[in-house]
């Protein structure tokens, strides 16, 4: 792909997104060489690896019983989704109850 | 299913069971006193003489190829029966207590590793090292005597799982591993690696069944409306949501749950170790354990284990935990704006403990850099092949391609300004 399609394809939706100054594209240097480091160091160190005991251990379950009751609205907020969810990372323990 | 208090303390769901006073702080495990019921896989015998069942002789020693004891002499193959067969003789569902084996028992800290075993050839009594090693042979008449007793200084486990891959795979395994790493690997790394010194080692873990309950509460939001406010150039998106208190129960039973019996192996810090990569090799199949003959780790080395079923309770509830959320999220779906999950609890009704090695093909390369030093280990399941390393990077290599690649993309970037203005 050339530079000048590149320029084709992007240019105007960028202006059009950001005005006539789309500085913020300078970001994306440092970013990109960020992203390289991080990324080469993951493949060779697998720091975060871990085995994914949730889903490969042999589980015989029940179906899940609960109950869902509104307590409140919101209105007009400017966040996507709920503060602080962690209903993706199963690990990060709670509040204990016995 | 009794409904956990809110964080504010009231009910989620009016009418339902009374609220637990005695709430622990976050992540603090709750352990209760179990009965203990001990299953006795001991193999009947204590002389330190296992013997060929056909010719009688001591020689023997796995062939992984095959996962069957082999006599050196006769070259009859067998194997030890299935460790399933003593000691999976209740369902999970109807699991009560804690029944462990009786190699998983607790250690005897004042045990001593050194035993002293009198060879049944000659008379002459033989030591045995159970830290380094589960066997010897005897200086007098040359017979091989191994530990075929559980002594209780953690060293004999109720079972053990034969090597299947053997060391030429292992090898292979382990050089394709790192030859995918070599561009940045550390250049002592890339001179030194011989993936021929990989070791095998059977790994000590505890194999766990248990029959659980847990629950779970928090809040989930909805969202109902989405709008946009503001002129042409500074528009914001606005939400609307409904949010609710949110609990769900779960009853389930999980099959061979395996955990690192070791200390040492259990601390998994990636700023201070690499024993995460030996962790991300599991599962085994655990199922095909047999029954404990000191003859099958002849070739390799062992760790001994150091650590209780109760010390092992709480990394056991805590992965428990972790199953029950990963099993409830499918019926959360409907909460698109998320659920942040603020309580939950588990109750262990009966758990199964089997004192279990495993085998590992293990390369490690001792790392020293500015003064830090740290242990690589590129492992390899020794049933699966599965494989999962560290190795040590070239920061000066890594940081000048991220440099050049920052640089080119960056040049990109500024040619498109320039075409643009």
């Amino acid at each position: 792909m050339s530079l000048a399609t590149v320029v084709d394809a992007f240019g105007p939706a960028l202006l059009a997104a950001q005005g006539d100054a789309p500085a913020w594209l300078l970001i994306l240097g440092p970013a990109g060489a960020g992203a390289f480091y991080y990324g080469v160091w993951s493949f060779y160190r697998n720091s975060d690896k871990s085995h994914s005991f949730e889903l490969e251990t042999r589980v015989d379950a029940k179906a899940v019983t609960g109950t869902d009751v509104k307590i409140s609205e919101i209105t007009g907020t400017k966040k996507s989704g709920i503060d602080n969810a962690n209903h993706e990372d199963h690990r990060e323990r709670v509040q204990r109850i016995s | 299913m009794t409904s956990l208090p809110s964080p504010d303390g009231s009910h989620g769901a009016p009418g339902e069971a009374a609220v637990p006073s005695d709430n622990a702080p976050v992540g603090e495990p709750v352990i209760k006193p179990a009965v203990k019921t001990t299953i006795d896989t001991s193999t009947g015998v204590g002389d330190g003489v296992n013997r060929c069942p056909r010719c009688g002789a001591t020689e023997i020693k796995l062939r992984p190829s095959v996962g069957m004891l082999t006599c050196l002499f006769c070259r009859h193959e067998w194997a030890e029966a299935r460790l399933d067969e003593t000691v999976a003789n209740t369902e999970l569902k109807d699991l009560r207590e804690t029944t462990v084996g009786s190699g998983a028992s607790d250690i005897d800290t004042g045990a001593d590793s050194l035993i002293t075993m009198k060879c049944a050839g000659c008379g002459a009594e033989v030591v045995v090292n159970t830290a380094e090693q589960m066997g010897a042979r005897c200086h007098w008449c040359r017979h091989v005597l191994t530990v075929n007793e559980q002594v209780p200084n953690g060293a004999v486990p109720d079972g053990v799982l034969p090597f299947k891959i053997t060391n030429e795979q292992a090898v292979a395994k382990i050089r394709e591993f790192a030859g995918k790493r070599r561009v940045f690997a550390d250049r002592a790394f890339v001179r030194d690696f011989k993936p021929e010194n990989v070791v095998g080692v059977y790994m000590p873990y505890m194999v766990v069944d248990s029959n659980a309950s847990a629950d779970v509460a928090g809040t989930g939001e909805i969202e109902t409306r989405r709008y946009t406010r503001g002129s042409e150039n500074n528009k914001e998106t606005f939400y609307d949501a409904d949010v609710f208190r949110v609990e769900r129960h779960i009853d389930f039973t999980v099959d061979d749950l395996t955990i690192e019996a070791s200390s040492e192996r259990a601390h998994m810090n990636s700023e201070v170790n690499t024993n995460n990569v030996i962790n991300t090799i599991l599962p085994f199949d655990t199922e095909n354990a047999v029954k404990w003959n000191a003859n099958y780790l002849t070739g390799f080395t062992s760790e001994k284990r150091d650590q209780d079923v109760a010390q092992m309770l709480p990394e056991l509830e805590g992965q428990l935990l972790s199953i029950a959320r990963s099993r409830v999220a499918a019926s959360i779906e409907r909460y698109g704006r998320g659920v942040r999950w603020e309580q939950e609890r588990v109750e262990v009704h009966g758990t199964r403990w089997v004192a279990m090695y495993l085998p590992v093909w293990l390369y490690s390369y001792f790392h020293e850099h500015k003064g830090k030093a740290m242990v690589h280990y590129i492992a390899v399941n020794g049933r699966t092949g599965e494989v999962m390393g560290s190795v040590p990077v070239s920061k000066p290599r890594l940081v000048a391609a991220a440099l050049v690649a920052g640089t080119f993309i960056e040049g990109i970037v500024v040619a498109i300004l320039a075409a643009m203005s």
